[in-house]
């Protein structure tokens, strides 16, 4: 691939992803962003495989957005089967989703999510929300380098 | 009004730890601030243990910002730790520090860090990178809320 | 034991008692009847001895008058001192028995005649000889009459006390059979008793057995209705949510577009255009806030309270922090009281002092210099919290309809709203068991009281409203 996926948006409304993307572009945080609909497709993604064989797991996506309620597969899951792989794990994950729920607060963190934001239903606060969640994750943090994402990691903790 | 602390900054250099508050303060992130100096230190405060045995597991900070060389205990033994109790797991650790050791990136990651950034130099985008770190963490992260810690022993995984 | 049953259980203890008593008197009984029959024995052996005797003394006296010999003198001599001591001893032996008694009274002077006789012959031999002595021996013929009456009065004596140890013997028997009955009789009832008594205990039991088996019946019908509610709460709770999620979605959206007509097609709108955008963003967002509100008030009517022993001030401090952004940029007094420690679920009655003061910073915004009071006081002997704001006021007429889902006393032009927050705070307040209830005066302020109906621990001072100067901690913007 010549242009790496920036950010994974993991998001099964398209009217959500659209609204997502345009503040993320408008305040020119991200180029690449791929758009998952459902869980299974974001998990062949993530783990380079199915329609997605051609992916490599060292060009992980620097951040993925996660929606909560999806179908097939949902967030929650999909945050696990991430955890849960050497290969994977490194990867950033911010849970992006309209729920306050503590019980998915709980079960988010519990699964070593990196961050939760709320969906605002206004629409200056959400675009607010994404905006800052792209200019810390995409400015700010420093990801996971490529060495981070190989099994049998020597620098295993 | 409040006592209670949103942020600990663990930070042996006084002049960092003086930039870092007055740029918190400068942008109204955070007014409780405490600051720990040592490895030790930081995990008394957070184990409600030590000097900070008043303390309560309900009420974490929300957010550490984490320097890795420290006296005592250094920044990685301390994320380890918080990492691997049920009751301090959940509180969101940004490791901030002058390190550009690929190294120090990898384990940070493979040990659960919530973020990881580099201290510029320089001081305009120093104070700009803890600006966007104070906004999207205090404003647009969505912490576990008190009591949650509690709570969430009881989901067993 | 019920107290019948504690009646029927002394009785056998009582009949045992008695028996154990008669059994003992019986022995006491045996024993007397016992020393009766020696009794007897001893006088009828005394008076077989008297009897001995006094031929001893006529043999004694007999020898000697025909032999003169002095062997036959100490015979006789003896044999009188024995009669004598005999006659000594009797009275006491028959001390019990006047008839007796009389008896010896008429065998003395017989007795004591004859030996009066007796001893004349001796007398007679000694100075005279065998010849005179023979004659006086003769001439006593009347002798034989004395023994007779002698024997006589003996024999008689002796079958009266026969008798008397006959007649003492069949009444000790007599009663020895009386005992016997009535021990045998007792044995018997106190069996019977026992047995009733065992036959009342099984009934017990039985008894007893069947309400346990209902009890537990009901028990698990109780369980199993508990287990249908349990589940009917858990689908209502996902239904909820669901809900909730899915009303969210489409709202966002319609927000979202409008925002980006706004933001890119601003050029081409006109100023109606645009305010018709801002209307459908604004209502979008009223409704977000809806759904929001009844979420958490349908939440409140399903959840379980946790209660803790909770000091109330430090949930209205948090309670403030969260509502500072509120006023941010107004001038806003806070004259705060000390609180009281109760028990109650802590997160639900911080929301109830987050709506309160959200209220209160709500309805104070048109005010220059607003003040916000929160504290305790005494009514009727109960704690009553109060946050009482000098803001707009309401009409007391309308207050019945505070509490009320959706109703709400001011114009939505006027100032925003859902009519859910108070509800809300209804429902959490009963929940506790407490009540709440408000005072107000239009144009003046509004005062809301609470209770927390539960028992309080640590009570502090009571306090007072208005709250005094000195008892207030302020703070300022």
């Amino acid at each position: 691939m010549s242009h790496d996926v920036e950010i994974l948006l993991v998001e099964d409304s398209p009217e959500d992803a659209e609204l997502t993307i345009r503040a993320l572009r408008r305040n020119k945080l991200a180029n690449e962003i791929h758009v998952a609909e459902d869980g299974a497709e974001a998990l062949d993604f993530l783990f380079c495989r199915g329609a997605h064989a051609d992916r490599e797991f060292s060009h992980a996506p620097r951040l993925v957005l996660l929606d909560l309620k999806l179908p097939k597969v949902s967030g929650l899951e999909v945050l696990r089967a991430l955890r849960a792989d050497e290969r994977t794990r490194a990867i950033p994950v911010v849970i992006l989703t309209s729920s306050k729920e503590e019980r998915d607060l709980i079960d988010g963190y519990k699964l070593g999510v990196n961050a939760y934001a709320q969906k605002p239903v206004d629409f200056e606060q959400f675009s607010e929300t994404v905006r800052q969640i792209g200019m810390f994750w995409m400015l700010i943090n420093q990801a996971p380098p490529p060495g981070a994402f190989v099994a049998s990691n020597a620098q295993r903790a | 009004m409040s006592h209670k602390v949103e942020i600990l900054l663990v930070e042996d250099g006084v002049e960092d730890a003086e930039l870092t508050i007055r740029a918190l303060r400068r942008y109204k992130l955070a007014n409780n601030i405490h600051v720990a100096e040592d490895g030790a230190d930081a995990l008394d405060f957070l184990f409600c243990r030590g000097a900070h045995e008043g303390r309560r597991f309900s009420h974490p900070p929300k957010l550490v910002l984490l320097d890795l060389k420290l006296p005592k205990i250094n920044g990685m033994e301390v994320l380890r730790s918080i990492r691997a109790d049920e009751r301090t797991k959940a509180i969101p650790v940004v490791v901030l520090t002058s390190s550009k050791e690929e190294r120090d990136l990898v384990t940070g990651y493979n040990l659960g860090v919530s973020a990881y950034v580099q201290k510029p130099v320089e001081f305009e985008q120093f104070s700009e990178a803890i600006r966007q770190i104070g906004m999207f963490w205090m404003l647009i992260n969505q912490a576990l809320p008190p009591g949650a810690f509690a709570a969430s022993n009881a989901y067993g995984d | 034991m019920t107290s019948s049953s504690k009646a029927i259980a002394a009785f056998p203890l009582l009949i045992l008692t008695c028996i154990g008593t008669l059994s003992y008197w019986s022995e006491v009984r045996n024993d007397q009847d016992r020393g009766w029959v020696t009794h007897t024995l001893h006088v009828v052996e005394k008076l077989q001895t008297l009897r001995i005797d006094i031929t001893q003394c006529e043999t004694g006296q007999r020898g000697y008058m025909l032999t003169g010999k002095d062997r036959y003198l100490e015979l006789y001599q003896a044999g009188v001192t024995q009669v004598r001591q005999d006659l000594r001893e009797l009275p006491d032996l028959t001390a019990d028995n006047p008839n007796e008694r009389e008896a010896i009274t008429r065998l003395d002077p017989l007795i004591a005649s004859r030996l009066a006789e007796l001893n004349d012959g001796i007398w007679v031999r000694k100075e005279s000889g065998l010849l005179a002595g023979a004659e006086a021996v003769t001439r006593a013929n009347n002798g034989e009459k004395w023994m007779g009456q002698i024997a006589s009065q003996i024999s008689e004596m002796r079958d009266t006390e026969a008798a008397l140890l006959t007649s003492r013997l069949e009444t000790a028997a007599a009663s020895t059979r009386k005992i016997k009955i009535v021990i045998v009789g007792g044995n018997a009832l106190a069996i019977l008793i026992l047995l009733a008594k065992y036959v009342v205990i099984r009934r017990e039991i039985d008894k007893r057995n069947l309400a346990e088996r209902s009890l537990r019946l009901s028990n698990e019908r109780l369980e199993r209705r508990t287990a249908e509610l349990s589940e009917t709460n858990i689908e209502l709770e996902s239904f909820a949510y669901s809900v909730a999620h899915d009303l969210r979605a489409p709202l966002r959206h319609i927000a979202g577009y409008s925002g980006v007509l706004v933001q890119d097609y601003a050029s081409r709108l006109d100023e109606e255009g645009l305010r018709c955008l801002g209307k459908v963003s604004d209502c979008a967002q009223k409704m977000g806030r809806l759904v929001d509100d009844l979420l958490s008030l349908s939440k409140i009517g399903r959840q379980e309270l946790k209660f803790q022993n909770t000091p109330l001030d430090v949930l209205l401090e948090q309670a403030i922090d969260d509502v500072a952004p509120e006023w941010a940029g107004r001038k806003l007094e806070w004259q705060i009281g000390d609180l009281f420690k109760v028990e109650c679920d802590p997160g639900l009655v911080q929301q109830v002092f987050v709506n309160l003061l959200s209220n209160a910073v709500k309805y104070t915004r048109t005010r220059e210099h607003a003040v916000i009071q929160v504290g305790q006081t005494r009514q009727n002997g109960e704690r009553v919290v109060f946050v009482h704001d000098n803001g707009v006021g309401f009409e007391m007429q309308y207050a019945g309809k505070l509490f009320g889902v959706f109703q709400r006393l001011h114009k939505a032009r006027d100032f925003e709203g859902t009519g859910v927050g108070l509800a809300t705070v209804q429902r959490i307040i009963r929940k506790h068991g407490g009540r709440i209830w408000a005072e107000a005066e239009l144009d003046r302020g509004a005062t809301f009281f609470f209770t927390l109906g539960a028992p309080e621990k640590n009570t502090s001072r009571a306090g007072k409203f208005p709250i005094p100067e000195g008892q207030m901690h302020v703070t300022q913007s």
